[in-house]
C-alpha cells in the first residue's frame, strides 16, 4: 500500500523515492537528487547528481568518498523546501551526523528514522523524538532477544578482557565508523596506554576530533610492521580482516567483535570470535517499540532486516497499523 | 562454590579458543572450589546423560505463558538463536522484567534439591516456581541456570579437556584420568576424591570399562610406506561396539556410548557367568541370521537396544552375538600394553575350546573374529569392495606391533570403509540447524523420482563445506515456495548426490526405502532436476 499514488513516499527499485519533491533517500543507485541520513557505505552510492545531508555527515562523506561530491549540507532541525515539499533532517542516535527526515506536505508529515540508537552516545547527538502521521522505521533488531546493556558494563568487560590477558594482544574488530570511536570515546577513562587502530578508523577519528569530540589516545596500526607483537594492548580493527591469514601474524592473540549480532553465540562461534561484546548502534527490541509508540504515527512501514515478526506483534498486541516494506526488486 | 562461580568458568570457556587458556580457567576453578562442587562441575560439563528437569520446548511454552509473549515470537527467535536455554536467557535479559532479589546458590543445592524437587510439582505450581527461580538468577547466570534446566551443554568443554585439566593439576598419566572418567558417573564428593587421587589402587577400576581405542579412516599413503606383513585384518562390523567385563562375579557389559546394557543382553550376561576366567573383551554386538552365519541388519539391533528387559521371544527372534577381536584384561591383568599379535593369541587360546565347541558353530553367541587373509594390497582392495557380501561395513587394518591406547591414535588402526551407495537427488525442503548453524538452512530434504513426481527419500545434514552452506542458504531463501512453521520448500531445481551406507524398505517412509546414514557428497551443478534418480532404481539396489 506504500507504493499505492497517494502515499508521499514509496519504495522503489532504487530505495525510498519522494514522488513530488523527485528526491530519493539512501538510493542505492545513481539518482538526480539524495538525501544521505548518515555516511555508512550502504547508505550512500555514488554517482548521484546532488546530495543532501546534515553538515557533520557532509565531513565524513567527503572524507571517505571524496572532496569532488555535489554536496549540500544544512543544519539540523532546519527546514528545506523542494518543490514545494518541506525537509528537515533530525539526529537519529545512530553515528555522527546520522540523521531522520522528516517530510511535510500540506498537513501530512512523514518520518523516516533510517538507523537509529536510543542508549547514550558520546559520539554524536541524541535521536530527536518527534510526532509523525506516517513512520518508516528501522527494524535491524526487530526481535525481543535483542537487549542491550549499558554501555558502561560493555566497556568494563573490554577493559577486563585486556588487561587480564597482559600476554596477548587484543584485536577488537568493530565498523571503522560510528561504534570504533564510540568505544574510543568510552575507553578514553579507561587509562589504556597501547591502543592501535586500523588507517580507515584513524581516517574518521579525524574528522571528530576536529569537530570536538573526545577520543582516546591511539596510535595507527601499521599493516607493515605485523611481525611485532603488540603484547597488552588493544587494536581496534575493521572486522574484514578476522580471517586466518593474517591472524597467524600473531602469535598471542584474542579476538573480540562488539556488534548487536554478538547476542547469538551462533554467529559469534560461526566466525570464530574467542569473544562477543553486545553494543549496537541500533535500538534493540524495546528501543524500537519505544520509538514507535512515542511518535504517535498511525500507520508504520518498518524497513531494514526482519521487520514482520515486530509488525505482527505489534499489531496483534496494540491494534497498530503496521507492516513490514517489501523490497522492490 | 556457586552458580555465580561457575556461570564465570562458562564464560571464560565459552569466549576463548585457546586450549590452553580453557585448560588454565579449569584448573584455577578445580583449585579453588570445594571438592563436591568440583565433581558437580564435572558432571555439568562432560554431559553424562545429564538429567533434563525440563524440555527446551516446554521451558519456551512457560516462557510465553509467565510473560504473556505469543508462542510464534518465541519460536522465531529460537529459530535465529539455534538453543532453547540461550533464547530463554535471551529474553530473560528485558530490562522490563527486573527483579532486585539476587541470590547465588551452590551447584549442589540446585542440582540436588531445587531442580529435583521442582520437577516433582505439579503444575500451575511448576509454572510459579519457574518465574520465582528466573526472578532470582542474575542476568549473567541466565544462560548457565536454562542450560542446567535443559540438560544441555554442549559448549566445548569435551571430556578430553576435563581430562587434561586434571591429569596437569595432580600430575597423573591422562589415560588413567581418562579410565577414572569411565563408565557410571555418580556426582558426588568421593567420585572427585578418587578422580584426583595421586596414588594408583590397584583395585580402583574394578567396575570401569577401559576407555576405547578407536580407528582412523584408512591412508592411502601407508601402501607405500609401509608393508602388509605389519598389519592384521579383520572385517568392520556394523553392531554397537562394547567391552565385556567380567572380574570375578561382577559382570558388565559397556557401550562405546558408556552405557551400561546388562538388562539389555541378558542371554550374553548368562553365557559369560558360564566361564571360569576372568576378562575383559573388546568387540561389537550384533544380531545374528544362524542360517546364512552373517549379521543381519542393523535397524534390528536398534529394535533390540529399544528393549530395556527383551521377552524370551524377543531373544529369540532377533538373536544377538558378541564378536569379540581384542582382550584388553586376562585375570585381573591388564594387558593393554602387550602387542596386538600378543594380546590375538591370548585371544584365541582362551576364547577358542577345539575340543569341546566348534568354532564354526553358528550358534554360539560368543565369538571371535576372523582374521582375514590378504597378502598385497591388491587382495585388500578386492575384500573392501565385496564387503558388502557378507555384510560388513568393510574392513578394520591393525598393526600388530601396537598397543592398545586410548582414542584415535594414528598408525595403530585403520578403517577401510566400502565405498558407499548413492543416489542423484533433488532439493525440496530445508530446515535451519541448531546450534553453532541456527539461523542457517543446513537441514535438507531431498526427493528421487516415482513416474514423473518427486517423492522425499533422504533427509541429510552434511556434507557441504562452508561456502557451499552459505551459497545454499542464499539460494534458498531467494527460491522459497511455502513456508511451514521453521522448514520451507525450494523450487525443486538443485541437483545433488547422496551417499549412504545401506537401504532397506521401509513402511515408515512414505517413498518405501529406508536409509542409513545419508550425506552429501556433491552438489551436482552440472546436473539438471530431469537427471535425478528414480525410485525404481533405488529400490533396485536393495539386497534381500
Amino acid at each position: 500500500m506504500i507504493n499505492s499514488k497517494q502515499n508521499l513516499i514509496t519504495q522503489k527499485s532504487h530505495g525510498l523515492y519522494c514522488q513530488p519533491a523527485n528526491t530519493w533517500i539512501d538510493p542505492y543507485k545513481p539518482v538526480e537528487k539524495a538525501i544521505i541520513t548518515h555516511a555508512h557505505s550502504d547508505h550512500f552510492t555514488n554517482g548521484c547528481r546532488e546530495y543532501i545531508c546534515s553538515i557533520e555527515t557532509g565531513f565524513l562523506l567527503r572524507k571517505r568518498f571524496g572532496n569532488n561530491l555535489n554536496l549540500k549540507t544544512i543544519d539540523y532541525d532546519k527546514e528545506f523546501i523542494i518543490n514545494g515539499i518541506n525537509f528537515s533532517l533530525h539526529p537519529s542516535g545512530h553515528i555522527l551526523g546520522s540523521s531522520q527526515i522528516k517530510i511535510k506536505a500540506g498537513s501530512e508529515i512523514w518520518l523516516i528514522t533510517s538507523d537509529l540508537k536510543r542508549q547514550k552516545d558520546k559520539t554524536c547527538k541524541s535521536y530527536e523524538k518527534l510526532k509523525t502521521d506516517f513512520l518508516i522505521c528501522e527494524s535491524t533488531f526487530g526481535l525481543p532477544i535483542f537487549n542491550w546493556e549499558s554501555t558502561n558494563k560493555v566497556i568494563d568487560s573490554i577493559t577486563k578482557w585486556v588487561t587480564q590477558s597482559e600476554d596477548y594482544t587484543s584485536i577488537l574488530f568493530c565498523y571503522s565508523l560510528g561504534k570504533a570511536q564510540r568505544l574510543l570515546s568510552e575507553l578514553n577513562s579507561q587509562n589504556f596506554k597501547n591502543i592501535y587502530v586500523h588507517k580507515s578508523i584513524e581516517k574518521m577519528n579525524g574528522i571528530y576530533k576536529s569537530l570536538g569530540i573526545e577520543l582516546a589516545e591511539t596510535k595507527v596500526y601499521d599493516m607493515n610492521l605485523v611481525i611485532n607483537n603488540p603484547k597488552n594492548s588493544l587494536l581496534l580493527l575493521p572486522p574484514s580482516l578476522n580471517n586466518k591469514n593474517f591472524l597467524k601474524k600473531f602469535k598471542m592473540v584474542q579476538t573480540g567483535f562488539a556488534s548487536g549480532w554478538m547476542s547469538i553465540r551462533a554467529l559469534k562461534k560461526r566466525s570464530g570470535f574467542d569473544k562477543g561484546f553486545i553494543i549496537s548502534d541500533h535500538a534493540d527490541w524495546n528501543g524500537l517499540i519505544k520509538t514507535i509508540k512515542e511518535s504517535k504515527a498511525e500507520r508504520v512501514f518498518l524497513n531494514h532486516g526482519d521487520g514482520e515478526s515486530l509488525a505482527n506483534f505489534l499489531r496483534d498486541k496494540e491494534a497498530l497499523n503496521i507492516k513490514q516494506l517489501k523490497e522492490v526488486k | 562454590m556457586s552458580l555465580n562461580k561457575f556461570s564465570k568458568l562458562f564464560e571464560e570457556l565459552d569466549s576463548n579458543n585457546s586450549i590452553n587458556k580453557k585448560i588454565n580457567s579449569l584448573t584455577k576453578y578445580f583449585k579453588s572450589s570445594s571438592n563436591l562442587n568440583n565433581i558437580l562441575t564435572i558432571y555439568l560439563l562432560i554431559g553424562k546423560r545429564n538429567k533434563r528437569f525440563i524440555s527446551g520446548k516446554s521451558l519456551r511454552e512457560y516462557y510465553a505463558d509467565i510473560y504473556k509473549m505469543p508462542i510464534w515470537l518465541i519460536e522465531t527467535c529460537y529459530s535465529k538463536v539455534g538453543d532453547s536455554a540461550e533464547v530463554i536467557s535471551l529474553l530473560l535479559q528485558d530490562n522490563l522484567l527486573k527483579k532486585d532479589i539476587k541470590e547465588d546458590i551452590s551447584l549442589d543445592q540446585l542440582l540436588n534439591k531445587i531442580l529435583p524437587n521442582l520437577s516433582k510439582l505439579e503444575e500451575p505450581k511448576k509454572k510459579s516456581q519457574i518465574k520465582l527461580l528466573w526472578e532470582k538468577t542474575t542476568n549473567d547466570n541466565q544462560l548457565i541456570f536454562n542450560k542446567i534446566l535443559t540438560g544441555s551443554f554442549r559448549i566445548g568443554v569435551s571430556k578430553g579437556l576435563v581430562t587434561k585439566a586434571i591429569s596437569n593439576m595432580v600430575g597423573i598419566d591422562e589415560s588413567i584420568i581418562l579410565h577414572r572418567l569411565m563408565g557410571d558417573f555418580d556426582p558426588i564428593e568421593e567420585t572427585y576424591i578418587f578422580l584426583i587421587n595421586e596414588k594408583l589402587e590397584q583395585k580402583e577400576l574394578t567396575y570401569k570399562p577401559y576407555p576405547f581405542q578407536l580407528a582412523n579412516t584408512f591412508d592411502e599413503k601407508i601402501k607405500e610406506t609401509t608393508s602388509i606383513n605389519q598389519y592384521q585384518f579383520e572385517s568392520k562390523w556394523d553392531g554397537i561396539r562394547s567391552q565385556i567385563i567380567k572380574r570375578s562375579n561382577n559382570i558388565s557389559i559397556w557401550t562405546r556410548g558408556e552405557e551400561l546394557v546388562n538388562k539389555t543382553f541378558p542371554e550374553l550376561i548368562k553365557l559369560i557367568s558360564d566361564f571360569k576366567n576372568d576378562f575383559v573383551l573388546d568387540g561389537e554386538i550384533l544380531i545374528w541370521d544362524e542360517i546364512k552365519n552373517c549379521p543381519k541388519e542393523f535397524s534390528l539391533l536398534q529394535k533390540r537396544l529399544g528393549r530395556k528387559s527383551p521377552s524370551a521371544k524377543i531373544q529369540k527372534d532377533l538373536p544377538v552375538v558378541f564378536i569379540a577381536y581384542d582382550i584388553l584384561e586376562m585375570n585381573g591383568n591388564d594387558i593393554r600394553s602387550k602387542v596386538l599379535s600378543e594380546r590375538r593369541n591370548i585371544l584365541e587360546e582362551k576364547f577358542y575350546n577345539p575340543i569341546s565347541e566348534d568354532q564354526n558353530n553358528n550358534s554360539r553367541k560368543i565369538k571371535i573374529t576372523k582374521l582375514l587373509k590378504i597378502k598385497n594390497w591388491e587382495e585388500l582392495e578386492e575384500a573392501k569392495n565385496s564387503a558388502r557380501n557378507i555384510k560388513t561395513e568393510g574392513l578394520v587394518i591393525k598393526n600388530k606391533n601396537s598397543k592398545y591406547l586410548p582414542g584415535r591414535k594414528k598408525g595403530n588402526w585403520w578403517k577401510y570403509k566400502v565405498d558407499p551407495m548413492q543416489l542423484d537427488g533433488v532439493l525440496i525442503y530445508a530446515k535451519p540447524g541448531s546450534g553453532k548453524r541456527a539461523d542457517l538452512y543446513t537441514d535438507y530434504s531431498f526427493a528421487i523420482w516415482e513416474e514423473n513426481k518427486l517423492v522425499k527419500f533422504a533427509n541429510a545434514y552434511s556434507g557441504l563445506n562452508n561456502e557451499e552452506i552459505k551459497e545454499l542458504d542464499k539460494w534458498i531463501r531467494k527460491n522459497t515456495l511455502e513456508k511451514y512453521g521453521p522448514v520451507r520448500s525450494v523450487k525443486p531445481e538443485l541437483v545433488f548426490e547422496i551417499s549412504f551406507d545401506n537401504i532397506q524398505i521401509s513402511k515408515r517412509h512414505k517413498s518405501g526405502i529406508a536409509l542409513r546414514f545419508p550425506r552429501i557428497t556433491r552438489w551436482r551443478k552440472d546436473k539438471n532436476i530431469k537427471d535425478a534418480d528414480s525410485l525404481e532404481n533405488a529400490k533396485r539396489m536393495i539386497r534381500n
